[in-house]
C-alpha cells in the first residue's frame, strides 16, 4: 500500500505563552477522497489546518507527506505549498490585491510561471468556480460569496493536489453554499483532493466520504462518514448532534441514504403505502 | 471617496489606456498653473468638467461635490488677499481692487487645476494609475505598498464602520466627551486589529507562495493612438483659445 499524501502522527502544538492547542493528533488524508474536520468552533480546527501547509511547526509529533517527515526549510515549504493549497475562513485575510484578476495572478507567480502561463491559469481557475465575470471587479466591491470564491480561486490557480479549507461554508447564504459545493465537487471529479472543516454535521453528512470528529484539541475518530456519524455516544462527546438526515434514513428500512431528495422520496413513499 | 472610488471603476472611459487620461489632465494642469492669463483657468474648468459628466458618464452632483472642498477653501481665502491691513499710520483695514482681482486669479486657476485632477481621480481607478509609477523607475517596494494600502484602507473603513454603529448601538456617542472616549476605544481596538490581520494576511500569502514580493499580472490595454492624439489635439486646441482670449482682452 502507498502512503497517503498527507498525514498527521502524534501531533501537539501549544502556542507561544503555553496555550495547549492541540494533543496526539493522528490525521489522514487519502488521495482522491473528501475528508470533513468536524468539531465545534473554537476547538483548534483552525490551528490544524495551519499544520497542514506548514504555517505551523508541531511542538511535537510529525507531518508526514508521501510518508516522509515534512521539512521546514524554505524549499521545502514551497514544494510542500504547491501540493498543499489552504483556504482560510475569513477571505479578507488572504485577498491583497486591487482587482480579482490580478490577486488570483500571485499564486501562480510566485511558481514562477511566465505572464501567459498565468493568465491562463487564472482563467482556469476563475472558470472552475464561475467568476469569469469578476476578473476585472475591484475586490473591495465584491460581497461575502463573492469575496470566498475569489479566495478559493486564488489557490486554485496554483493546482494543488490537496485543497484544504478551513469553514468553506460559513457565512454563505443556502444559494452561496449550493454554489461552492457543486464548485468544489467539480474539482473533485477532475481529481483534486479535498480537506475541509465544519461544524455543520448536516453538510457533513451529506457530503463528505470521510469524517474526522476533532474535539478538545484532537481528532477522536476517523473513519467513514456514515460509520462515525452513527456513533451517538462520538458525537455526544464533541458536543455535536447526529444530522437528521440520518436519523430519518436510519428510521426507514434498507441502505443508508445520503441524500435529502432520496430520503425525502423514500419517506412518501412510506407515507403513501399507510394510506 | 468611495463614491470617487464607485465611479473610477464604473465610468465610460474606465476601459482607456491609463495615458490617454493621465496625459491629458497633467497637460492641462501645467497649462493652467504656468500660463499667465486669466482665460485659461475657465476654459480648463469647463473642459474637464464637461469630460468628466458628459464624456466618462459621472453625474455632475459627484464632480460638484468634490470640487466642493477645495471651493470651500479657496472661498474663505478669498478676503484675506481683498482686503489688506496695514499698521502704518495707526491701524487701517481697506478693499484694494488689485487684491480682488489677484484673489479671483488664484481661485479660479486653483480650482481649474483641481478639476484636472478631479477628471483623472473621477474616470481611472487608482490601480490603472499605479503600474505607470512602476514604469516611470519608482521602486517595486513603494508601488507594492501603495496597492496595499489601498486594499486595506478598504477592508478597515468598514470595520471602523461597524464598530462606530455597535458603539452608537450602546450610546456611546451621547455626549461630547462619551464621544471622544468611545472614538479613542475605536481607534485603539482598530490598531489591535490592524496588527492582527497583517499577521493573518502574512499566514494567506504565505499560502501562496508569497516570498517577500507581492507580483501580480497587471491587465494589459492597449493603448489608442488616434485616441490620444484627438484627445491631445483638445487640449493644444484649449490653450491656443486661451492665448486668443487674453489677447482679446489686454
Amino acid at each position: 500500500m502507498t502512503a497517503p499524501p498527507l498525514a498527521v502522527r502524534g501531533l501537539e502544538y501549544t502556542y507561544p505563552g503555553g496555550i495547549a492547542a492541540l494533543r496526539d493528533l493522528d490525521l489522514t488524508v487519502e488521495r482522491g477522497r473528501k475528508l470533513v474536520i468536524l468539531g465545534p468552533n473554537g476547538s483548534g480546527k483552525t490551528t490544524l489546518l495551519l499544520h497542514l501547509n506548514g504555517t505551523f511547526r508541531p511542538t511535537r509529533g510529525e507531518v508526514l507527506l508521501d510518508g516522509c517527515p515534512a521539512g521546514y526549510d524554505r524549499h521545502a515549504l514551497n514544494q510542500w505549498r504547491r501540493r498543499v493549497g489552504l483556504v482560510l475562513q475569513e477571505p479578507d485575510d488572504q485577498l491583497f490585491a486591487a482587482t480579482v484578476g490580478q490577486d488570483v495572478s500571485f499564486g501562480p507567480l510566485n511558481l514562477g510561471l511566465t505572464a501567459l502561463e498565468t493568465r491562463e491559469r487564472v482563467g482556469e481557475a476563475l472558470a472552475a468556480l464561475r467568476i469569469a465575470d469578476l476578473a476585472d471587479r475591484a475586490t473591495h466591491t465584491l460581497s461575502f460569496g463573492q469575496k470566498k470564491r475569489v479566495a478559493i480561486a486564488g489557490i486554485l490557480a496554483m493546482r494543488p493536489e490537496i485543497l484544504v479549507l478551513d469553514e468553506p461554508t460559513a457565512g454563505l447564504d443556502p444559494h452561496g453554499v449550493v454554489h461552492l459545493l457543486n464548485a468544489l465537487q467539480r474539482l473533485h471529479d477532475a481529481g483534486t483532493t479535498l480537506v475541509f472543516s465544519t461544524h455543520d454535521v448536516e453538510l457533513a453528512y451529506a457530503w463528505a466520504d470521510q469524517a474526522a470528529i476533532f474535539q478538545d484539541g484532537t481528532v477522536l475518530r476517523q473513519g467513514e462518514t456514515t460509520a462515525v456519524l452513527a456513533d451517538r455516544e462520538l458525537l455526544q462527546r464533541a458536543r455535536l448532534r447526529p444530522p437528521l438526515l440520518l436519523e430519518l434514513t436510519q428510521l426507514l428500512p434498507g441502505p443508508l441514504l445520503r441524500s435529502r431528495e432520496a430520503v425525502l422520496a423514500q419517506l412518501q413513499e412510506r407515507l403513501r403505502v399507510n394510506q | 471617496m468611495q463614491a470617487i472610488d464607485h465611479h473610477a471603476w464604473t465610468n465610460r472611459w474606465r476601459d482607456w489606456h491609463p495615458l490617454e487620461k493621465l496625459l491629458p489632465a497633467l497637460t492641462l494642469l501645467v497649462l493652467t498653473l504656468a500660463l499667465p492669463l486669466l482665460s485659461i483657468g475657465p476654459l480648463v474648468l469647463a473642459a474637464t468638467v464637461l469630460a468628466t459628466v458628459r464624456g466618462a458618464g459621472v453625474p455632475l452632483q459627484t464632480v460638484l461635490s468634490v470640487l466642493a472642498a477645495p471651493a470651500a477653501f479657496l472661498l474663505a481665502g478669498i478676503p484675506f488677499l481683498a482686503i489688506s491691513l496695514s499698521f502704518t499710520a495707526g491701524f487701517s483695514l481697506h478693499f484694494s481692487p488689485d487684491g480682488l482681482l489677484l484673489a479671483l486669479e488664484t481661485s479660479v486657476r486653483a480650482l481649474a487645476a483641481a478639476s484636472c485632477l478631479t477628471f483623472l481621480i473621477l474616470t481611472t481607478p487608482l490601480t490603472d494609475l499605479v503600474p505607470l509609477l512602476r514604469r516611470v523607475g519608482i521602486p517595486a517596494g513603494i508601488v507594492e505598498l501603495i496597492l496595499l494600502i489601498y486594499r486595506l484602507i478598504f477592508v478597515f473603513t468598514e470595520r471602523a464602520l461597524t464598530g462606530r454603529q455597535a458603539q452608537a448601538a450602546r450610546l456611546g456617542y451621547s455626549g461630547i466627551q462619551r464621544g471622544v472616549r468611545s472614538a479613542g476605544w475605536l481607534a485603539g481596538a482598530l490598531f489591535q486589529r490592524a496588527l492582527e490581520q497583517a499577521r493573518r494576511l502574512e499566514i494567506g500569502l504565505a499560502a501562496r507562495g508569497y516570498c517577500g514580493e507581492l507580483r501580480v499580472l497587471t491587465p494589459e490595454r492597449p493603448l489608442s493612438w488616434p485616441r490620444l492624439t484627438i484627445v491631445m489635439a483638445f487640449v493644444i486646441l484649449i490653450g491656443v483659445m486661451g492665448g486668443l482670449l487674453a489677447g482679446g482682452w489686454r
